[in-house]
């Protein structure tokens, strides 16, 4: 250490360059302007927080450092000068010192540290180029010494906290950064989006220390919290624009949902749609207005034998459950329809109450459930849209087992045209539709059961805006039919768009609720808000 | 299961006209209207062919080995074909008994031993006391207990099928060669089973009528009613076949437990025709049964396993065998056009469904 004091002053002095600056970079995609003339500088040795709302930008931007989006315009300047940024690739980013690290898919759980250690820069070998694994471990265990962190080196990295998993995965991008050299920029992408809370504080502690040894950091992330703790200065975006910066002391939860959410609400592009659809909204909450019953409730017993009610959906009503990435938002609709096992609420319709992890009972219950994943969990890719839509309906085009085939392409065809669905025919297999009409086909499934609770998780996630507003359009018909809609979606507009009132999930639970009408300004203040009060 | 939505489907006044075409009036439109039935035509055309492509390749090569010098006076006879039809229906059967689990996407690696197994104790059952029904009862009670025993460990240990029919294949086959001792018994079968096995029916082997019913009733189970369709869900995407409220571990226990049942028939089918059983012969099925069961990917649905297609890649490999054979080539070239065959035919199908679907 005595060495090295010597040379910290000029080190410290080197450090307080600029490390990283991007300017007017832009991006568009078809009409959307993803990224607009934003500009970006990171402090050496500082802890930069990257923030923004859903659409903001924030990924774009991060893309864009990676080298894996090709911006239309703008500079970048890594180590020493400016470069073109149309002419960044990420193998220039990776020799430049831009070291990244996502939230999930970056390790490999079945093998050791010092096996992931190693994947990422090769092998130490035998004179017969086999490994030598006396030798990896030992290096292993050094790279850990020298990031302090605290696990065996031939640990499985499963058996490891997601915290310490988390630790190894920076390590292992920072592993080849030698001292005495210029360090690069390591990009963290909501690295603490899965760790439960304890873990997190492991983690930022960990940051602290490498960000006072030297390393510059960028952290994307949306917990609030996360961001005033541990980061130095902040970028915030906004539709594409930056919309703050903040340096020290000017880093407060005020500041940063002023600057996420846009401090007027009336911000010029979205202004005349949004008043619309409070209107819309207003219109819907009068014509449900009358008594309604409840058509699905969640509550949990209390010890003392009351019971609590969390949630209770009406009849016909649309209800958005906002939360942030991580909140357990898709988990609880996952568990109403029994394809999770529940924690400890139960869950009453009108038809009775829903057993823990009994799909089938759940759907005879007038349940439905539309899942985020449509390719993984919905889609039968090989099998015709008629089979696709008469799957959850086998015993209406059957009789004693036998599959009424005219019946059956009848009905598939009456769904095509009430739903305008773009189909060849019939026949085609699913995967012959493009994104959006393969939703509204998942979403004709369901709803011809004439379901009395619809569970929709992210309805239009990777469909074109035409769709988007035809599945709206749908979701709305369904619920002015009698159907009570409870819809999860990480897009705050489309919730305002859809949903009569919301509540916001943390952590599993339900913790606050708005009465509409709602608007995305609202709901992302109150979901910062619930934030920063956990 | 009658629930709140049960009058939803019933299409009671059901606005059928807006399915179909608008009545049009003008000539132009009438035009229009020919040219597109011409195009659809066309369409057709090009789907049949795909759709039956094995079919079609199947009568050119007959259709060559009538007419090939060195089989034109062998193959076309009468004999020969029903040499060809019969001997097949055994592995017709065990195809389908390997097809069963296929479609759920698990590969059943027993169906060889399954058959063999099967074989053995109905050539001792019938030879000690001459009862078909006692050789029936051996049937269904080799394919509940080995399909049951792979559908428990697969569905409810959670041990990958190929694994675990790789297990019970060779557990089987330890017990063919305890049984046997390695070598052929002596079997005293009954005329009535034999008579089975080799008699003509308006000049169409039993057996081989045997296999069309049985693969009848097999497409119909699986393309006419609500567990075939489950059966093709669960294949197509069992997170999804899950959501959907299908009780998919049941679904797939049933296909392992029917599929062992139909191998386990193929097993006393081929007694019937064999006249007795040898310790070897359930090797002597698995590959066929997979080759065809895969190629039936080929034909009549590209890209779906089938059951049509399957019988039609029984007999398309049995022809092509047939005809080399009674050439006198060298036995080797039956493999290599037996494997060239399988990959061949497997990729159309992959080209032709990826054709289909983008």
């Amino acid at each position: 250490m005595n060495e090295q004091t010597a040379t910290n002053l000029t080190e410290v002095e080197r450090a307080r360059r600029v490390a990283l600056a991007v300017q007017d970079v832009s991006k568009t995609y078809g009409a959307t302007r993803a990224l607009d003339r934003v500009s970006l500088e990171v402090t050496g040795g500082a802890i930069h927080g990257l923030m923004g709302g859903n659409g903001s930008g924030k990924s774009t931007l991060i893309k864009m450092l990676a080298g894996v989006v090709t911006p239309d315009e703008g500079r970048l300047s890594l180590k020493g000068g400016w470069i073109d940024a149309r002419s960044h690739t990420p193998a220039r980013a990776k020799a430049s010192g831009l070291h990244f690290v996502h939230q999930q898919n970056s390790t490999f759980p079945d093998l050791t540290v010092a096996e992931n250690l190693a994947l990422g820069r090769g092998f130490e070998s035998t004179a017969v180029k086999s490994i030598n694994w006396h030798a990896q471990k030992a290096r292993a265990r050094q790279v850990l010494d020298r990031f302090e962190i605290d696990v065996a080196a031939d640990a499985h990295l499963v058996r490891l906290s997601p915290a310490a998993q988390m630790m190894v995965a920076i390590a292992r991008a920072l592993q080849d950064q030698d001292d005495t050299d210029e360090r690069g920029v390591l990009v963290l992408d909501e690295p603490t989006a899965s760790l439960p809370k304890h873990e997190v504080d492991v983690l930022l502690t960990a940051l602290r220390r490498y960000a006072a040894d030297g390393q510059t950091i960028i952290y994307v992330s949306h917990r609030l919290e996360e961001v005033t703790a541990i980061t130095n200065e902040v970028t915030v975006l906004r539709n594409g624009c930056v919309a703050s910066r903040l340096t020290g002391a000017e880093i407060s939860h005020d500041t940063l949902v002023a600057g996420i959410t846009g401090s007027s609400p009336s911000s010029k592009q979205g202004g005349s749609r949004r008043s619309n659809d409070v209107i819309a909204s207003r219109v819907h909450l009068s014509q449900s207005a009358g008594f309604r019953e409840t058509a699905l409730t969640l509550s949990r017993r209390t010890p003392n034998g009351t019971t609590d009610e969390r949630l209770l959906v009406r009849a016909g009503e649309i209800v958005g459950i906002a939360g942030l990435l991580g909140s357990g938002r898709s988990r609880m609709l996952k568990q109403i329809f029994g394809a999770t096992p529940r924690d400890d609420f139960d869950v009453t319709v009108r038809s009775g109450t829903v057993p823990p992890s009994d799909m089938r009972t759940a759907m005879k219950r007038g349940l439905a459930f539309v899942p985020e994943n449509r390719l993984r969990e919905a889609a039968l890719p090989e099998l015709s849209i008629a089979e696709n839509l008469s799957i959850t309906s086998l015993s209406e085009h059957s009789r004693v087992g036998w599959i009424r085939p005219a019946r059956e392409r009848k009905a598939a065809q009456r769904l095509i045209n009430e739903f305008g669905v773009r189909a060849p025919s019939t026949r085609a297999p699913l995967t012959a539709l493009s994104g959006g009409n393969q939703q509204k086909v998942i979403l004709a499934r369901w709803l011809q059961r004439r379901p009395d609770v619809l569970l929709l998780d992210e309805p239009t996630q990777g469909v074109d805006i035409g769709a988007r507003n035809e599945i709206h359009e749908l979701v709305r018909a369904a619920a002015s039919a009698g159907t009570a809609v409870l819809v999860v979606s990480s897009d705050f507009g489309e919730l305002a768009a859809l949903a009569q009132r919301a509540v916001v999930v943390s952590g599993g639970e339900v913790v606050d609720s708005v009465d509409g009408p709602l608007t995305e300004d609202i709901l992302n203040d109150i979901v910062y808000a619930q934030e920063k009060a956990l | 299961m009658s629930h709140t939505q049960d009058t939803a489907n019933v299409p009671a006044a059901s606005p059928d006209a807006e399915a179909l075409p608008a009545p049009v009036g003008t000539a132009e439109a009438e035009q229009k209207r020919k040219a597109a039935r011409a195009r659809t035509g066309k369409a057709r055309f090009v789907d049949f062919l795909e759709s039956y492509a094995l079919l079609v390749i199947l009568v050119v090569i007959a259709l060559f080995f009538c007419f090939w010098p060195e089989t034109s006076s062998t193959f076309p006879t009468l004999a020969n074909m029903r040499i060809l039809l019969a001997s097949q229906a055994v592995i017709g059967v065990i195809s389908l008994g390997t097809l069963l689990p296929l479609l759920c996407q698990e590969f059943d690696l027993s169906v060889g031993n399954i058959a063999g197994l099967s074989a053995i104790m109905v050539a001792a059952s019938v030879s000690s006391n001459g009862s078909v029904l006692g050789a029936v009862a051996v049937v269904l009670a080799i394919g509940v207990v080995v399909g049951g025993a792979n559908a428990l460990v697969v569905t409810r240990l959670h041990v990958n099928g190929v694994i675990t029919t790789l297990g019970m294949s060779t557990i089987l086959g330890g017990i063919i060669l305890q049984r046997t001792g390695g070598l052929a018994p002596a079997s005293d079968i009954p005329q009535s089973l034999t008579n089975f096995g080799t008699g003509l029916v308006a000049g169409v082997p039993v057996i081989f009528i045997t296999l069309l019913v049985i693969a009848a009733i097999t497409y119909f189970v699986l393309n006419h009613t609500s567990l075939g369709r489950q059966i093709y869900a669960v294949g197509s995407n069992m997170d999804a076949a899950k959501l959907v409220g299908l009780r998919t571990d049941g679904l797939r226990a049933a296909t392992f437990v029917v599929g062992a049942l139909l191998c386990a028939l193929g097993g006393l089918l081929y007694v019937s025709r064999a006249g007795g059983a040898s310790p070897n012969v359930g090797a002597t099925f698995l590959l066929p049964a997979f080759a065809a069961a895969f190629l039936s990917a080929a034909s009549v649905r590209p890209g779906r396993f089938n059951v049509w297609g399957t019988i039609i890649a029984v007999y398309f490999l049995a022809v092509l065998n047939n005809g080399l054979s009674l050439a006198g080539v060298d036995p080797y070239v039956n493999d290599y056009v037996n494997g060239g065959a399988l990959i061949a035919g497997v990729a159309l199908a992959t080209v032709l469904y990826r054709r289909r679907t983008t």
